[in-house]
């Protein structure tokens, strides 16, 4: 402060040097950031020292304990173990489904194909904890839909199906992720050179050979990064297990987390889990960002083909229909059948019978029971405020990090990015340590922070990807018309962005609108959302759970058909 | 369908009768050439005339409706007896203008990938690697990753690629479009030097002329999906067949109806005559008459409309003597007109000038003379300079009498 002031003995100097840093262009994205910093800070901090910290006769004491006892107790090596063959799965499965569908539909003759390319995201857009609800009213064992659907028709006994298994929790997971690796994959798909394939053929190679050594290693960093996201999401994904693992006693990281905060609770335990699962995965997404560093070369050329239309012969066809409409019926459709099955039925045997056809269901749930009208209203008000508020965040970084100052971007951008792919359940837990002797436990407030905080960053990256995409003069211009700073932003900016705006505060809304992990530790009584609501009435009722479930999907198809005609576009970057 | 012509042994690469649509547009209509072996055939013509989509069907990259397509006497396209070739079968090398050099290996694993596939031994393939390297000047680059290559050795390594398994047949699209001038006139020239010491037979797509007539014995010059001209380069330069050949070689064209045809023109500015050509005094529009040679076999007859072509370096420009005065007298019985300079644009050693005349503009191009816009100007051309070309002329006559003279 003292050389500051002597460097600058001038004082017009120093209130001129003043007066450009509180330029609002440099101050009100700041705030932005500051903000989205302290948001991952807070609960990072509060985990890792609650993690430390053991409560014995004389109060608080730092020790490791937590650790040595989590790392001694053989089950929290039975999680891990499950979380990792889960995850594992479900990243290869999606990865294997994620390209095909992507190959099918943007390379081949399929028919349909547009209106498939469309359907393929529509799982992206559903809830992962109604998709697992409605695959056990599928496929339980010996009560499913679709086992009595086979011994009654075909007489085939499917009773080796069982949805609560590992196995179920694979399926169900790869349903929902495979549109992650299908987006990344199919953009540089599309662009890509023809060229590429077209000169190894010229040369000698078969089309297997192509596909094998040219058009799979080149969208190799694309299938890698949606592999990525795959892995780290669904290992820290809670609803799936809760619906389908934790009826077994199957343990999982999540769950674990979960168990570990309910009564009789044991902070220390979780946070001890939750700090170590949060090493691992930042470790994994400075991998990944070192990865895709050195191999993100350009595969699409100034003046290229478009990439030809294979004809696929009848077999083909027959295959390519096959796999799409396995996909849209297991992730869109037979979920949604069986739900609105069960939602109309006073009692729910596992079979459709016309004689319990009710409308009571809706009747209680919309109108009888105050927990889900609470429920109901909770969740659109937070999806509501919660998206507009990560937009906003989402424009000040995006704005900081694209017009700000060059030098600390690069930093900023990786702490920006870092809750990506931290588990919302540890996320909440951090929120939950933090605020639990606050006047802001139990209140809505808390549960739009751990939101806003668990998922700025996917708003942040689809705006900051088409500031990229706009030029700087048209807003240089606009200064040296005369225009303000702000009218810049309102007049230029903005209306430049909008797409994206309305592609990121849509995407909000839906995570918002379904989103369980952080909510399920962060809820008191009146505080409760859609998800949660289904989590306390699944120990009640069939029809009250599928017909709440099927209100939260009408509210998520909602957003996708906006979402459509609004022709926005998820960028991926 | 039945070839026409009987198989000459010197043909390697024949092409009868090719067509192919997308959706109702008609990229190929009816297209047949030949290729003598060991020679080079440049594919020319403006944007979207269909060179591309030629080359590829050649490749077997995409499938014709129609014809019949030979490499090296083995049939890989016959619409009427169903054989169609992969790509891989045909045993080709391709050069495509956006290099498609794959950016996930390295130098010598995409020079080497034909001879990887075809099973060749490591060690061979590393040999012969390295030497195609060295022919191409990338003898340093062997194990770099392709995507460090600037354009013009990406360039290289392509050409490299499609040499490499020594194929009889190399197609080139648009190959050097990409590169600076000086880069492309030395690539050029290592082409030729390649093609001497490794003999194969290429098709050489371009839209530039210059670089058709450098590399080519032969020159196809397209228009909207057919063969407007074939010959020499020679030929197709000097003496443009149809219309839209002197337009796309940049001629002006204008229109005009025959006086007179006759063995010599009658006029102060002619040279020695060839025996075979034939003379005719040509109306324009405004009554000024002018010589020229005509271009086409078939003469045509006094009264017919035509079209008279001038090359732009073939004008003469002079200030005429009387200005205002009779035209003939300011032409002293030369062969020309006289017009008005409108603009002049200086090109370094030359100018080049748009002059009004009668029934539209001109082009011509001059050593800088000092004339001004405004300036009237008797412009001359010898006759055996100004082409005279009938519009309606079948192609098919012409495509004809130039294969027989081509082949
Ligand atoms: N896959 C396709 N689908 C539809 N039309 C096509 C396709 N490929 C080419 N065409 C059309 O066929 C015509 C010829 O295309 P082609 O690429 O052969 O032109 P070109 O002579 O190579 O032009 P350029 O010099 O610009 O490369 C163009 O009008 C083009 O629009
Ligand atoms: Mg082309």
């Amino acid at each position: 402060m003292a050389t500051d002031a002597m460097a600058h003995s001038d004082p017009s100097g120093r209130t001129a040097r003043r007066s450009r840093f509180w330029r609002p262009q440099v101050i009100v994205p700041l705030v932005g950031v500051v903000i989205g910093i302290l948001l991952i800070i807070g609960p990072f901090l509060a985990t890792l020292i609650r993690s430390v910290l053991v409560w014995g006769e004389e109060g608080a004491a730092v020790s490791a304990a937590n650790f040595t006892s989590l790392l001694s107790d053989p089950h929290f090596y039975q999680a891990i173990g499950n979380t990792l063959i889960c995850s594992t799965g479900a990243m290869v499965l999606s990865c294997l489904l994620g390209f095909s569908l992507a190959w099918v539909v943007s390379r081949t003759d399929m028919p349909g194909r547009g209106w498939f390319e469309i359907a393929n995201l529509i799982p992206f857009f559903l809830s992962p904890y109604v998709g697992a609800i409605a695959w056990t009213y599928l496929c339980a064992p010996n009560s499913g839909l679709i086992q009595n659907f086979f011994s009654d028709t075909f007489g085939i006994s499917l009773a080796f199906l069982d949805i609560y298994s590992l196995g179920g929790a694979i399926w169900v997971l790869t349903l929902f992720y495979t549109p992650y690796v299908y987006l990344f994959v199919i953009a540089p798909l599309r662009r890509m050179d023809a060229a590429l394939e077209d000169a190894a053929r010229v040369h000698g190679a078969s089309f297997g050979y192509t596909m094998r050594h040219i058009v799979i290693p080149l969208v190799m960093p694309a299938i890698l990064s949606g592999a990525l996201i795959v892995f780290v999401t669904s290992a820290g994904l809670f609803d799936i297990p809760l619906a389908l693992l934790s009826p077994r006693g199957i343990r999982t990281m999540p769950t674990e987390i979960y168990s570990a905060v309910q009564y009789p609770a044991d902070f220390g335990r979780a946070a001890a889990f939750g700090v170590l699962a949060m090493i691992v995965t930042v470790i994994f997404t400075l991998m990944q960002r070192r990865y895709l560093g050195r191999r993100n070369y350009d595969i699409v050329s100034g003046k290229g083909y478009r990439p030809r239309v294979i004809q696929l012969r009848p077999a083909g066809r027959v295959a390519a229909l096959t796999l799409e409409i396995v996909y849209i019926g297991s992730g869109v459709v037979l979920p949604i059948i069986a739900l609105l099955m069960v939602s109309f039925s006073s009692i729910w045997t596992g079979r459709f019978n016309s004689n319990f056809l009710t409308m009571e269901n809706y009747n209680y749930v919309l109108f009888g029971y105050d927990l889900t009208q609470r429920a109901i209203v909770n969740s659109i008000q937070l999806a509501l405020v919660g998206a507009t508020v990560g937009v906003v965040l989402a424009v000040l970084q995006g704005y900081f990090l694209n017009r700000g100052p060059a030098r600390w971007r690069a930093w900023i951008d990786a702490a920006l990015s870092l809750p990506l792919g931290i588990p919302g359940i540890i996320l909440g837990l951090g929120f939950l340590i933090l605020a639990i002797r606050t006047p802001l436990y139990s209140t809505l407030a808390i549960v739009l922070i751990a939101y806003v905080a668990r998922f700025f960053p996917f708003a942040t990256r689809t705006v900051s990807s088409m500031f990229l995409a706009i030029n700087p003069e048209l807003e240089q211009s606009a200064r040296s018309s005369g225009a303000s700073w702000g009218q810049t932003m309102r007049l230029v900016l903005l209306p430049l962005l909008k797409p994206s705006l309305v592609a990121a505060w849509l995407m909000l809304f839906v995570i918002f609108i379904r989103e369980l992990g952080a909510t399920i530790l962060l809820y008191a009584q009146g505080t409760e959302t859609i998800s949660v609501a289904l989590v306390l009435l699944s120990e009640r009722s069939f029809g009250y759970v599928a017909a709440l479930a099927v209100i939260q999907l009408c509210l998520l198809l909602g957003a996708f058909v906006v979402f459509r005609l609004s022709r926005a576009s998820l960028a991926q970057s | 369908m039945e070839p026409p012509v009987s198989p000459s042994p010197s043909h390697f690469v024949r092409i009868e009768g090719l067509k192919k649509r997308f959706g109702d547009f008609v990229a190929l209509n009816g297209v047949s050439f030949d290729v003598d072996d060991g020679s080079t055939l440049a594919l020319l013509g403006p944007s979207g005339c269909g060179k591309t989509t030629m080359l590829r069907c050649i490749a077997g990259l995409e499938t014709a409706e129609e014809g019949y397509i030979e490499i090296g006497g083995k049939v890989v396209f016959d619409s009427s007896s169903r054989v169609n070739l992969m790509p891989e079968q045909r045993e080709l090398g391709i050069v495509f203008q956006s290099y498609a050099v794959w950016p996930h290996m390295t130098v010598a694993e995409n020079v080497g990938f034909p001879l990887k596939v075809r099973r060749t031994p490591k060690a061979e393939i590393r040999e012969r690697v390295t030497r195609i390297l060295k022919l191409v000047g990338l003898g340093d680059w062997y194990d770099r990753p392709a995507t460090q290559l600037s354009g013009g050795q990406q360039q290289r390594v392509a050409l490299a690629r499609a040499l490499v398994h020594e194929p009889r047949l190399v197609l080139f699209d648009e190959a050097l479009s990409n590169l600076d001038a000086q880069l492309r006139e030395q690539m050029r020239m290592e082409l030729k030097i390649l093609q001497d010491r490794l003999n194969f037979t290429a098709i050489y797509v371009t839209h530039d002329q210059a670089e058709a007539f450098a590399l080519a014995e032969h020159v196809v010059v397209m228009n909207r999906g057919h063969i407007e001209t074939v010959g020499l380069p020679r030929d197709v330069f000097h003496r443009p067949q149809t219309p839209f050949v002197a337009r796309f070689l940049g001629l002006n064209v204008h229109s005009g109806t025959v006086l007179s045809v006759g063995r010599v023109p009658d006029v102060a500015n002619h040279e020695p005559l060839d025996a075979d050509d034939v003379y005719a005094q040509v109306r324009l529009p405004d009554g000024e008459t002018l010589w020229g040679r005509i271009g086409q076999d078939s003469p045509p007859r006094p009264g017919d409309d035509v079209l008279v072509c001038l090359r732009r370096e073939h004008l003469g420009l002079s200030a005429p003597s009387v200005s205002g005065g009779i035209a003939t007298q300011a032409l002293a019985g030369r062969n020309g007109f006289i017009g008005t300079i409108r603009a002049s644009s200086f090109l370094g050693l030359t100018e080049e000038y748009v002059i009004d005349v009668s029934g539209g503009e001109l082009r011509a191009i001059q050593p800088v003379s000092g004339l001004d816009a405004g300036d009237p100007v008797a412009v001359t051309v010898r006759p055996c300079d100004c082409i005279i070309l009938s519009e309606h002329r079948t192609l098919k006559a012409t495509q004809r009498a130039d294969l027989k003279k081509a082949g």
